[in-house]
């Protein structure tokens, strides 16, 4: 044991004076892992796909692929798509953690805009980093930092208001320097947020929405009402407990009262790369998913209020919990509200739905709608009209926007 | 364009052959049976099993904590396994072992675009949430650590290994 440990040692010292050569061969051996289908930019090598439906019914994608986000629209859903547009010509270190995906939003003029993070340096600090056209996606502005602070940032969320004002919500590390300064521990990040009044264009000074958060989680967006952002998250609690919680806005700049969404009593000093998902029904009822691995429950999980977020119903467990439900969507349209998660056997992941008709309080049997034998992306639903649609990226089979029929 | 890619794919391939047979690299591709593989080579050794990420805050900090826990427990086989999914990443990923003082130990990188295949032969109900750590008996008894784990914890549990039994 000694012996071969002094071995591994010189070895260790070995590879790091031959430090050049090996890394280069050490990222050759990376790249079969990959979790892309092909190196290049086009939608088949992507990653992540995000998709928006615009007012006129056009279809919008925003993806990753080969270093770059890109974007193309599709005028007959998702049949055929207009030539991909890089929102930059440079390559960019993209952030590729799980939760992370380029976010677009399409105002009622056409105006796009685009928001993602990328990793700024060595120590993967990270940027979020906006632009938008305003030509109808044939070309964008040069890339901007959405803030000037130059602290960590990541997992942004963009979210159009009726007005077409764009907010924008992200988790920043900026608190972390001046409280270990100050002598105080710092834990997670904080929720900041800001909007743009010019559909994009530029956007207001970033503030604080709640310090301390779940620094690894993607961020829950929508809104309750013109002017009402509303944003779950995985939150901090008292003892490194990542429960999650939500927050309203009573206008675009005021944060309301925090309260929390489940006790399910996760404490953990990790990053669970598992972030929430919010809808808001036209009743005004908040509709969450979020997985937790916490004492009190363990699974995937479905729960909505109905007086704006101050309680929740019991949590409800979603999909089969010896297949690894994971990665919910949830999105309310006009008549149902509609449930998409993965599920995996050991060998093939499989998107399941239901869908509940009466705002969340009876819900249809979980359906299989798709799958797939290689690495995806979360499942995503998006909405033209009544419609719904799975919005999903496979390395194996590509993307697909599949329609989904109605589960009553 | 398609010559650049001929020109690349030389370099790949010189990359591939040529300092290959110099050393093996520290880093350790992470792949299909990897997992069981890992179990069978320190089978009938008290073995601690560290999943971690370079872009996890919460890793940065106990990854040089374990080195030290390396360093003070030789009688402890220390295995890494890098569990993000990323893209030309094992240059951070080596840099960091390094600087934690465990480039010594046995170091894999997840190496399998599908990583829920590989998490579940690790164990079917994580969802890839890190740092997470296993320890593994000589009989092959394993205990998980969610999240950072305590290193007064895991020094009992090495000195519970070196009891006689």
């Amino acid at each position: 044991m000694t012996t071969s440990r002094l071995r591994s040692s010189l070895l260790g010292l070995a590879i790091g004076l031959l430090s050049a050569p090996i890394a280069a061969q050490a990222q050759m051996v990376h790249q079969h892992g990959s979790d892309a289908a092909c190196e290049g930019t086009e939608l088949r090598c992507a990653t992540k796909v995000t998709p928006f439906f615009a007012e006129d019914g056009k279809l919008w994608l925003a993806w990753m692929a080969g270093g770059r986000v890109s974007v193309a629209g599709s005028t007959d859903g998702g049949q055929s798509y207009s030539a991909a547009v890089p929102v930059t010509e440079q390559q960019l270190n993209l952030d590729w953690g799980p939760d992370a995906r380029p976010k677009l939003v399409v105002d009622g003029k056409g105006a796009l805009a685009v928001a993602f993070s990328i990793f700024r340096d060595q120590a993967f600090n990270g940027q979020v980093l906006y632009t938008r056209s305003d030509d109808g996606g044939k070309s964008f502005a040069p890339l901007r930092p959405i803030t000037s602070s130059n602290e960590s940032q990541r997992f942004e969320a963009l979210a159009l208001d009726q007005d077409g004002t764009v907010f924008v919500a992200w988790l920043d590390k900026r608190n972390r320097a001046p409280a270990k300064a100050a002598g105080r521990a710092y834990e997670g990040a904080g929720l900041f947020f800001a909007s743009s009044q010019d559909q994009g264009a530029t956007y207001a000074e970033a503030a604080l929405a709640q310090d301390n958060t779940c620094e690894c989680c993607r961020l829950g967006l929508a809104f309750a009402g013109p002017g009402r952002p509303v944003v779950v998250f995985r939150n901090i609690f008292e003892g490194s407990v990542r429960d999650h919680a939500v927050v309203t806005f009573s206008n675009l700049t005021t944060p309301g009262e925090v309260y929390r969404v489940s006790t399910d009593d996760w404490q953990i000093k990790a990053c669970p790369h598992q972030g929430p998902s919010l809808a808001v029904s036209p009743s005004g009822a908040y509709h969450v998913a979020w997985f937790t691995n916490g004492k009190i429950r363990k699974g995937l999980f479905y729960a909505h209020s109905r007086d704006g977020g101050r309680t929740f119903s019991e949590p409800m467990a979603i999909g089969q919990a010896d297949r690894n439900p994971t990665r919910p969507y949830v999105l309310a349209t006009p008549d149902a509200t509609t449930l998409v998660w993965k599920e995996f056997d050991g060998e093939r992941t499989t998107v399941m739905m239901m869908q509940s008709r009466d705002d969340g309080e009876t819900w249809s049997k979980p359906r299989a709608l798709a799958s797939t034998d290689n690495a995806s992306d979360h499942p995503l639903l998006v909405a033209r009209g009544k419609q719904i649609f799975l919005s999903w990226m496979t390395k194996a089979d590509g993307y697909r926007l599949q329609a989904i029929g109605d589960e009553s | 364009m398609k010559k650049t890619f001929a020109v690349l794919a030389v370099l790949a391939l010189a990359a591939l052959t040529g300092p290959s047979t110099a050393a093996s690299p520290s880093l350790k591709p992470f792949e299909r049976g990897s997992w069981r593989e890992v179990l069978r080579a320190h089978a009938g050794r008290p073995t601690l099993i560290h999943f971690w990420g370079v872009t996890c805050g919460p890793c940065k900090i106990e990854l040089p904590q374990l080195g030290k826990f390396m360093a003070d427990h030789p009688e402890i086989d220390v295995v890494t396994i890098s569990a993000d999914l990323v893209p030309n990443l094992s240059t951070a990923t080596q840099a960091m072992l390094d600087k934690a003082g465990l480039a010594g130990a046995e170091n894999f990188i997840f190496n399998d675009g599908y990583a829920e295949r590989l998490r579940f032969e690790v164990d079917p109900s994580w969802q890839g949430d890190i740092p997470r750590t296993m320890l593994v008996t000589r009989d092959g008894a394993i205990e998980t650590i969610e999240g950072s784990a305590e290193i007064s914890d895991l020094d009992k549990w090495s000195q519970a290994q070196v009891r006689p039994h």
